[in-house]
């Protein structure tokens, strides 16, 4: 497969500029940074409120975005033209994941300072919110090439964004609902488990098991939208 | 000569609905090849077969000796060129941003939008944002973007079904000058003029099979009339039979001085067409 950084490059500038002259969208990524500033005036500094927004801008950034910008490119049959250029799949993915991924851990970096988040060990909190923010990315992308149109689009991921947003809230009712105990295994959760643990002083190893599940959720997700997007190559 | 395009076979079924069927031609390079029917005829499916974007059901095709299957390779999609009717534009982005991504996707300097802008007339217009633009200026975008790295071989879907007669002229010129330099045209259209006009070569395509395959020239003198229409002083016209009889009558008429105008029976590709296919061109 080939990589060429001036076509993943070309596609980011592209994205740039088009995604900056699209209030409809471009607008939401302000939503976690008003919540955020909320937040820290409030005085909420639970690792549980943090993560809800840190978490809100990996769903309302890094999928519902990223899903509107592929459903675009998808509607408006932009994405056919990328497909008949001599751009790769990893160079088409690379750059249309490019700016969403930007975007998120800007995002997230601002949301984290007004709602003064200061991790316990910055290293291992950066590499999990890079290796969720890939798996938000992922998904967004999936769905969006799932989706018909931006309009399926914006209804396919509330689910998602529900589940990946609030969906930590369900394990308090394991014990009355056995089979909610699956909600363990979901990234934003194993999210918020690394983060306790940390603040509790963990490390690398010991924060191992978390990393590895949301690990697989990216490789998952991953594996799936390069097969869904190689079906969407052939009409 | 080496073929720019072998199809053997060529069948697409879409559930019961044969889309093409039995579909065998070569495209010789250099040539400007007209694939024509009406509106449902299998066109559009033949082109979205030779470029990748459909697998056929049956059958083979070849773009340069390679396979159709491999297109899905970025390097031989340099080869070609694509306008088809879901070809896209980013409606936010001005002309020039549009095709300066395809410049940097193609890796080719920049001075080529304004040479692909000239080929369609657009080159004042290059800051116009897309989704201001009529379908005619759209269309033409696209062709620009089609032509911008100067491909092997181009695939054109009714490349000027939007246009007006003044800029359809001009893109027939770029047309000829482009194949002058050794693009090989596939091109795919309802109208027969313009197939008259542009292709070395003609397939007829009805129901998904084609009926007939030569140059214009060769079916309009297979599917000539006999005759000739003689315009008389006298407002009557009269057909005489191009045999020793019709010219002796001839001979009469204008030493007579009787004679305004002769022509020739030639068919158009129209009549051709709607004569082997008994349908009409939509």
């Amino acid at each position: 497969m080939t990589f060429s950084w001036k076509r993943v490059n070309a596609i980011l500038q592209k994205d740039f500029k088009d995604f900056s002259r699209n209030t409809a969208v471009s607008i939401v990524i302000f939503l976690p940074i008003i919540l955020a500033a909320v937040y820290g005036r409030m005085g909420l500094d639970s690792i549980q409120a943090h993560y809800m927004n840190i978490n809100m801008t990996f769903a309302m950034v890094g999928t519902y975005v990223q899903c509107c910008l592929i459903a675009e490119e998808k509607e408006k049959n932009t994405l056919r033209g990328l497909m008949l250029s001599p751009a790769s799949t990893l160079e088409i993915l690379g750059g249309k994941s490019l700016l969403t991924f930007l975007l998120t851990i800007i995002i997230v970096f601002f949301s984290a300072f007004l709602s003064e988040y200061k991790p316990a060990n910055i290293t291992i909190v950066a590499f999990a919110i890079v290796l969720s923010t890939l798996f938000y990315i992922g998904i967004g992308t999936l769905l969006g090439l799932v989706a018909k149109s931006v309009m399926e689009s914006s209804v396919i991921v509330l689910p998602v964004i529900g589940i990946f947003t609030v969906g930590s809230f369900v394990t308090a009712w394991t014990e009355k609902y056995p089979i909610l105990k699956v909600a363990e295994f979901l990234p934003n959760v194993q999210l918020i488990e690394l983060a306790e643990k940390v603040e509790q002083g963990a490390g690398f190893v010991q924060v191992f098991s978390n990393l590895g599940i949301i690990g697989i959720w990216v490789v998952v997700v991953f594996a799936l939208t390069v097969v869904v997007y190689r079906k969407r190559m052939i009409d | 000569m080496e073929n720019a395009i072998e199809v053997k076979g060529l069948a697409k079924y879409f559930a019961n609905f044969k889309a093409i069927e039995g579909v065998d031609f070569h495209v010789k390079k250099g040539e400007i090849f007209g694939f024509l029917g009406p509106s449902g005829s299998g066109k559009t499916t033949t082109i979205k077969i030779l470029t990748g974007q459909l697998d056929p059901t049956e059958g083979e095709a070849f773009v340069f000796g390679e396979n159709v299957s491999h297109l899905k390779n970025p390097k031989a999609r340099k080869r070609f060129g694509v306008l088809t009717d879901n070809s896209g534009l980013y409606g936010r982005l001005t002309i020039y941003e549009n095709l300066k991504l395809y410049c940097e996707l193609y890796d080719l300097p920049l001075h080529k939008i304004d040479e692909a802008l000239g080929f369609v007339n657009l080159k004042e217009e290059s800051k116009k944002k897309v989704s201001t633009l009529s379908k005619g200026m759209t269309q033409r975008v696209i062709l620009a973007r089609a032509i911008l790295h100067e491909p092997e071989l181009l695939f054109l879907d009714e490349p000027t079904s939007a246009l007006d007669p003044v800029n359809t002229l001009h893109i027939y010129e770029g047309l000829r000058a482009l194949n002058k330099k050794g693009t090989t045209i596939f091109l795919t259209t309802h109208d027969m003029q313009e197939a008259d006009t542009l292709c070395n070569r003609v397939a007829f395509l009805n129901k998904g099979k084609i009926r007939l395959l030569d140059k214009p020239s060769e079916l309009k003198k297979r599917y000539a009339d006999s005759t000739l229409t003689i315009e008389l002083t006298n407002d009557e016209k009269i057909q005489l039979r191009k045999d020793a009889a019709g010219a002796e009558e001839m001979y009469q008429l204008m030493k007579e001085n009787r004679v305004v105008t002769v022509h020739s029976n030639e068919p158009t590709l129209g009549d051709i067409f709607v004569k082997v296919t008994g349908g009409e061109l939509i």
